[in-house]
């Protein structure tokens, strides 16, 4: 197999494999990574920056009794590998070779469909859409103050291989686009943020309409300026599919992860077979989707992508394990083993995360809400997997009073409980809507996608900045 | 390491004088350290080494950028043959520009030949007494998630073809852990922190206990009804807002209408108890080093004096923008980016309150110990709407634990009701601050 400029034959990694393992272990793994990637940065009407970049990496990795040992380097010659190889298993206590068996390749069950790979692709070409999108953007209106467009790509090529005997070789290809807008209007300034990509090529141009979607970040930055404060306390929640699933990434996501599990610090622990959610909700975590966001034939240690439900109908049905967490479950992996580069080591992560829609009219869910909160966009979010207390920023909210939406609220923030919103999710759209992003654990960012139906929540708590009545003011005594 | 990572630059910047371009040679070989530890075993180990150039064009003011991990002079040459037919994309800017060189940098103590020279025995020790002694700290604390150590080494050097030549070797090194206690069906989080320049002050007892009090103190906490009060605030939870404030006085965000402070030079922007500097200099903290990301020399730099802004903080592209010097806080994550402009130790000075005095007066009010969420506040608006717990503070004392509330504010609003500050100031790896006391915030719950 050849990556460019390192050729990696099957004999040499054996060899590596080998020198891993020679004071003991129970598994040893190699993952050698090259990536090139690129950015083109619009801000202050021009193109501000240009940049490339061209990293090759190897992680070697030897696990004994669940125990991890990691070194990596940038070194990729044999003598660099076995040189790395030594120092990852100079934890391991023992002095017994083990020995690694011959390597075999893993085919893929499918293959990504790359049709404009980024090395195809001009800088000219990326700029051009760069400029135009920006232009159009600042055509929303003059009450738009700044505007920062970028374009970035991605193409790796990783090869697995471990002591297992599985050799696997796969190649990813990553775009993304993002439209950051300030608005003012009279010393108040607000934000708006759209962005789009996919495990693709820049085909990505073809498929979408880059300019309305730079225009929806602008305008929905000017519609914040005349948003109310957003109030504060308990309300009922509508979140659009627009929304994206910030909501199943925080409220459960992370907490169904494998080794959050079994080291204790999830609310899902020992539920499986239990009904952790109301009737009618369904969580998967699907790797295979096309073309999204957290898509990957293959995981980080060479397992399969696949597709795994983890709660059916409102019952726990599994977790997301990577080999090491399903070893200790007694279990098989489910594919879910990723790292943010060769520096890492894997960890259970999810990849496309969604709660699968039901079968109501969006717009039904709506009307029949008296008083709440209609939820159109989320930001990021953060969770506490002990308890599962969540918290997550929205972006774009509007008051609904009577079954209709009356007017804009700006600096709401969410909070709840991850079980507890799961109980309380009472109407399920059947639309479905994603949003892509880089989740971050454990000092490691990967790329996933989230996605949910228009959902109700019976409550939530949110948290506003209106000023509340007279009789809740508290002052300082001044001694 | 020195002469190897020269001898690459050097190459880099000839080829580059030879095409008639301005350029400059980040380069970093770093080396860490880490393990996690569980029930007194070692869970993770992971050693490594790594090295890169940052290369940095301006072909007649049109920038472009390139890295690489190859150091090899093949790679070297389409490195520089790459940045400068990147910089042909680029619009022409005269504040794209380089450091002069020719400096005297600051001697600081950033190298403690102790953190190499301690056995890796040594070190694993360190993380399972932390582990030891949270758990004897209180019978409540019945989880480990995970207590590390980690260090880590590196030689840095920074050439352009103005001359300029800096290179300087640093090291620190750290303990963490976090826990879960748990009482009567409720489970609490906790967590502590503590990163040196030297070994010898790093401290597993002190961490150990910090994290299990910090978990304990949020057990079986109630929930709050919403109002606005007079709150306090611990320095860890301060440090969080700093980081906000950080990227208001950052030039580039001023000058991009980014930024709340932007046009504020020289005008009250905060109540007279704040006093912020960032300082490149002092003495044992994290964030010191000799130089910044373009060899700028360290210094201390005024940002607000007794509410008043005095500076933002630049490097040379934002200063030479504005017609003034750089202020020495080019940063950069790796040589993998472009410098930008960032904080070295970003410190909210102490005042002469004690803790106590701070919640003394208060009638009912909220004693912030954690924020949630704080990646979501936006520096731009200054909006933020944030999870928090704490106590509750009645009558000038504390008495019961809150949790699942969320505060919301702007931080315009926030600087000005800041209306005193305590004697305890703590780092937190490069932020500072002490505990301190706000007139009124927004708190939601029930």
């Amino acid at each position: 197999m050849v990556m460019e400029g390192v050729r990696l034959d099957k004999s040499i990694l054996e060899k590596v494999l080998e020198e891993a393992l020679k004071k003991g272990g129970d598994f040893a793994e190699i993952y050698i990574e090259e990536k090139q990637l690129s950015n083109v940065i619009c801000e202050d009407n021009r193109i501000e920056k240009v940049n490339s970049g061209r990293e090759k990496g190897a992680g070697i990795r030897v696990i004994k009794e669940g125990k991890t040992a990691y070194a990596y380097t940038s070194d990729l010659s044999e003598e660099g590998l076995l040189k790395t190889a030594a120092v990852a298993r100079h934890a391991v206590m023992n002095n017994t070779a083990i020995s690694s068996k011959p390597l075999a390749v893993k085919e893929p069950v499918f293959r990504l469909n790359v049709k404009r790979l980024p090395e195809d692709v001009t800088f000219d070409e990326k700029i051009e859409h760069v400029l135009s999108a920006n232009k159009s953007t600042r055509e929303v209106s003059d009450e738009i103050r700044q505007v920062t467009v970028v374009a970035g790509d991605l193409h790796k090529k990783v090869i697995i291989a471990n002591s297992d005997g599985d050799l696997t070789e796969d190649e990813r290809t990553r775009v993304r686009i993002i439209v950051n807008t300030v608005a003012s209007r009279e010393g108040l300034i607000q934000t708006g943020y759209e962005s789009a990509g996919g495990v693709c090529g820049w085909e990505l141009l073809e498929q979408i309409d880059f300019e309305s979607m730079a225009q929806k970040a602008a305008r929905l930055a000017v519609n914040m300026l005349s948003a109310r404060p957003a109030p504060a306390g308990r309300m009922p929640i509508v979140m659009s599919s627009e929304a994206g699933g910030t909501m199943v990434h925080e409220a459960c996501g992370h907490g169904l992860e494998a080794d959050l599990v079994q080291k204790g610090l999830s609310v899902y622990q020992g539920k499986l077979g239990e009904k952790v959610a109301a009737d009618g909700v369904s969580v998967i975590d699907d790797a295979t989707v096309e073309g999204k966001y957290g898509t990957f034939c293959f995981d980080d240690e060479g397992n399969y992508g696949q597709r795994t439900v983890l709660i059916n109908n409102g019952v726990l049905e599994g977790y997301m394990y990577d080999r090491l967490t399903a070893a200790k479950d007694k279990t098989k992996s489910t594919g879910n083993g990723r790292r943010e580069s060769y520096q890492d080591k894997p960890i259970p992560r999810m990849s496309n995360t969604f709660i699968a829609p039901g079968d109501e009219d969006p717009e039904d869910i709506i009307k029949s809400t008296s008083s709440g909160l209609l939820v159109k966009k989320m930001g990021g979010g953060q969770v506490n997997t002990t308890n599962g207390d969540f918290v997550f920023e929205v972006q774009e909210a509007y008051i609904i009073e009577d079954g209709e939406i009356q007017y804009p609220v700006r600096g709401a923030t969410l909070t709840g409980n991850g079980p507890k919103v799961l109980n309380d999710i009472d109407r399920i759209g059947k639309d479905l809507g994603f949003s892509i992003g880089v989740c971050g654990k454990d000092g490691q960012g990967v790329p996933v996608s989230d996605a949910q139906p228009t959902i109700r929540i019976k409550e939530l708590t949110v948290g506003g900045t209106a000023p509340t009545s007279g009789s809740n003011k508290y002052r300082i005594r001044r001694m | 390491m020195e002469k190897f990572l020269q001898n690459a630059g050097a190459k880099a910047l000839e080829l580059a004088q030879k095409k008639g371009v301005e350029a400059e040679a980040f380069l970093l070989h770093g080396r860490n350290l880490s393990l996690e530890v569980i029930n007194g075993e070692v869970e993770t180990l992971v050693e490594a080494e790594e090295a890169g150039l940052g290369f940095r064009v301006i072909n007649q003011g049109r920038l472009g950028f390139v890295y690489t991990s190859d150091l090899s002079p093949q790679a070297i040459g389409k490195v520089v043959e790459d940045a400068i037919s990147i910089s042909r994309y680029t619009e022409a800017d005269s504040h794209n520009c380089l450091p002069r060189g020719n400096y005297e940098y600051p001697q600081l103590e950033v190298y403690d030949p102790e953190i190499s020279a301690a056995s890796l025995e040594a070190k694993i020790e360190l993380a399972r007494e932390m582990e030891r002694i949270a758990l004897a700290s209180d019978s409540r604390v019945n989880i480990i998630e995970r207590a590390g150590y980690d260090d880590s080494e590196f030689t840095s050097v920074i050439m352009n073809t103005n001359g300029l030549y800096a290179c300087g070797k640093g090291n620190y090194c750290g303990i963490y852990i976090s826990l879960v206690a748990q009482e009567q069906g409720d489970a609490q989080n906790g967590f502590s922190m503590m990163v040196r320049k030297n070994y010898k002050d790093l401290d597993p007892n002190f961490t150990g206990r910090e994290a299990a009090s910090n978990a304990v103190r949020g057990l079986n906490a109630r929930s709050i009804g919403s109002a606005h009060m007079p709150c306090v605030m611990e320095p860890y939870v301060v440090t969080r807002f700093l980081s906000l404030l950080a990227q208001m006085v950052d030039a580039e965000m001023v000058q991009k209408g980014k930024s709340l402070l932007a046009g504020k030079l020289e005008q009250l922007v905060a109540s007279p108890a704040v006093n912020l500097v960032d300082d490149a200099t002092w003495a044992g903290a994290v964030g010191t080093f000799p130089f910044d990301a373009e060899g700028v020399p360290a210094r201390k730099n005024i940002i607000i004096t007794n509410g008043n802004l005095n500076s933002y903080l630049y490097d040379s592209y934002t200063a030479s923008k504005a017609g003034v010097e750089s202020t020495g806080n080019a940063q950069r994550n790796s040589f993998r980016s472009l410098p930008s402009v960032g904080t070295s130790n970003f410190i909210l000075q102490a005042g002469s309150t004690s803790l106590p005095s701070l919640y003394d007066g208060i009638e009912k009010g909220l004693y912030i110990t954690e924020v949630m969420g704080m990646h979501t506040a936006n520096p731009i608006s200054g909006d933020f709407s944030v999870g928090a717990a704490g106590i509750m503070i009645e009558n000038g004392q504390l008495t019961h634990l809150v949790r699942g509330a969320t505060i919301a504010g702007n931080l315009g609003d926030f600087l000005r009701d800041i209306d005193a500050v305590g004697n305890d100031l703590r780092f937190f790896a490069g932020k500072a601050a002490p505990s301190i006391r706000l007139k009124s915030l927004s708190i939601a719950g029930e």
